[in-house]
């Protein structure tokens, strides 16, 4: 077993995908978290409470689960290039016991997804109270449990590289799988949430789940606001966690199990 | 290499994708110490019956087994078969080095293998070129460098010869040969005979997915010499010929033209005593090599 994830951990650094991959977790995070305080998010646009509130805080950092997308496309990826690249061949050659490639998989890139997570809540952390002190605001939140925030967002992550990991074992054409992750991470739930009645399920998707790390409503306060709805409520963090956990849980176990019958021609 | 000698044993193999049966109730065995050639025409469930013996494929039915165990109960899968399929099973964003590197560390193989393969494979040079760029003969060897990390017992190659120059297929030649001799089991397949004539003790046959002959290659090939006549008169001793002209088997007789016979049966003095017997005027004759390529059409039924 700890061939295997020695060997994923090459495979993954053989690349210059990964290093893409971080380089996109600094940009996003402090890109991203940089410019959304310099603006404000009274200035948002329906306005928001600005960062001398609590929400205003929860709001700016909320915004870094929309990055999700990049760890999940390199857990995809971690699947599906073996597919398309005929590498699975030798892979289940050198390692005929297939749910073990795929647990080595999970922790050699779940391991990556931390890092990106690292990175994100980092440059983050740095824009968000740099950019902060150069407006000159009395943040709404002590400062400590902003990186609380911004390390739950970065745990996230985590749980977004075993997802895409999932969907790659299950789908396994590469383009199809990217399509099927970054579109639902990114228009997915949204819409779920416009549609009335499955709106109310929006707590218990996984996006949903992770907003509730933060307590993160701006998009879904602002749809309600402009859909005239009632505003949906988030599990509470600690449910959000859970319901996260089990997703990845799922999702993974899904990825072991899912090449152990399929023939390989 | 470690351990001992393996033979593979497929029995009653199966294997039926859909409505399409790729492999019908196959038996062979390929014996370690010799190179077996695995021949059908493309499509003929060659590479199915391969990935059948690494679990690549479940079979439908049936079994196959190496050293009376199957592929997935080895503890040390890679240093017990290496295989070459496709030509080109690597991330095109992998340097050839970075490529090797991966599977050393899942087969438990020390890095200096990976530098002796490459250069084994005199492939030092683009060590740290990314694959994207390498030509089919690159790949070849490079795929060929993986399956051997290991210094596996049995090897499978799928049509290794795919994109080699003369040069190369020859190297390659000598270099299974050099293998086999080392009590290594080497399957090889091909739809190309001439190949397969020049390196296989052995050949298995298949066509449809069922097995057509399975037999040391000189007892194969030897079993029907042949003798090309020119004649003007070809006409007259083929007549002359199947009306039994002596005891034993009646000869076979093929007319590949209006002045030229291929017989099968009787030996160069004897058709041209029978001809001269026969007041017949013979031009030539020429004992035909015997031909796998001929008794792989004919096997094979592709001449039809």
């Amino acid at each position: 077993m700890n061939r295997l994830i020695r060997a994923e951990f090459r495979r993954l650094l053989a690349t210059r995908m990964w290093w893409g991959a971080l380089l996109a977790g600094g940009l996003l995070g402090g890109g991203l978290i940089g410019m959304l305080t310099l603006v404000g998010p009274e200035n948002f646009d329906p306005p928001m409470p600005g960062l001398h509130t609590e929400q205003g805080v929860r709001t700016v950092v909320g915004f870094l689960g929309y990055t999700a997308f990049v760890p999940a496309a390199v857990g995809t990826l971690a699947v599906t290039s073996e597919y398309r690249h005929r590498t699975i061949n030798f892979t289940f050659l050198f390692a005929p016991r297939r749910w073990q490639v795929l647990v080595a998989k999970i922790v050699a890139h779940g391991a990556a997804g931390a890092c990106y997570g690292l990175v994100l809540a980092t440059t983050a952390a740095m824009a968000f109270f740099g950019a902060a002190a150069v407006k000159g605001v009395a943040l709404g939140m002590p400062a400590a449990g902003i990186i609380e925030l911004l390390a739950r967002t970065g745990l996230a992550m985590v749980a977004y590289t075993v997802l895409g990991i999932g969907v790659g074992a299950l789908i396994r054409n590469q383009v199809a799988a990217l399509a099927v992750v970054i579109g639902y991470l990114y228009a997915g739930e949204t819409l779920l949430m416009m549609i009335p009645g499955v709106r109310h399920l929006y707590p218990w998707l996984p996006g949903g789940a992770a907003a509730a790390l933060t307590d993160f409503t701006a998009i879904s306060d602002a749809l309600s606001q402009q859909l005239s709805t009632d505003p949906v409520h988030l599990l509470s963090p600690v449910a959000g966690l859970l319901v996260l956990l089990a997703y990845t849980a799922l999702f993974g176990v899904a990825a072991v199990l899912s090449p152990m019958r399929r023939d390989v021609v | 290499m470690t351990g001992g000698r393996l033979r593979i044993e497929a029995r009653h193999l199966t294997k039926r994708f859909g409505d399409v049966t790729a492999v019908d109730d196959l038996g062979f065995t390929v014996e370690p110490g010799r190179i077996t050639g695995f021949l059908g025409p493309n499509g003929a469930g060659k590479t199915t019956t391969m990935r059948m013996v690494i679990g690549h494929i479940a079979p439908t039915s049936g079994s196959v087994t190496i050293g009376g165990k199957s592929y997935r109960e080895f503890a040390d899968p890679s240093a017990t078969v290496g295989a070459v399929f496709d030509a080109a099973s690597f991330h095109p964003g992998h340097s050839a080095r970075n490529h090797l590197r991966v599977y050393a560390a899942m087969g438990g193989h020390p890095d200096q293998r990976v530098d002796e393969l490459l250069s084994l494979m005199d492939l030092t040079g683009a060590a740290h070129r990314r694959t994207h760029g390498f030509s089919t003969g690159m790949r070849q060897r490079l795929n060929l460098a993986t399956a051997l990390l290991g210094d596996p017992r049995v090897l499978l190659l799928d049509e290794p010869s795919n994109g080699l120059d003369p040069a190369g297929t020859a190297w390659l030649r000598s270099f299974l040969r050099y293998l086999a001799g080392e009590g290594r089991t080497v399957l090889v397949s091909s739809h190309v005979l001439g190949e397969v004539q020049q390196i296989a003790d052995d050949v298995v046959v298949i066509r449809q997915g069922r097995l057509v002959a399975a037999a040391p290659l000189a007892e194969l090939s030897g079993a029907a010499p042949a003798i090309l006549v020119r004649s003007p008169d070809a006409e007259a001793l083929a007549q002359v010929l199947v009306r039994r002209p002596s005891a034993g088997p009646i000869p076979r007789v093929e007319r590949i033209g209006p002045e030229q016979l291929r017989v099968w049966g009787p030996d160069q003095a004897g058709l041209a005593d029978l001809a001269a017997a026969h007041g017949i005027r013979v031009h030539g004759l020429t004992t035909e090599e015997p031909d796998l390529e001929r008794l792989f059409l004919d096997l094979t039924g592709s001449t039809r």
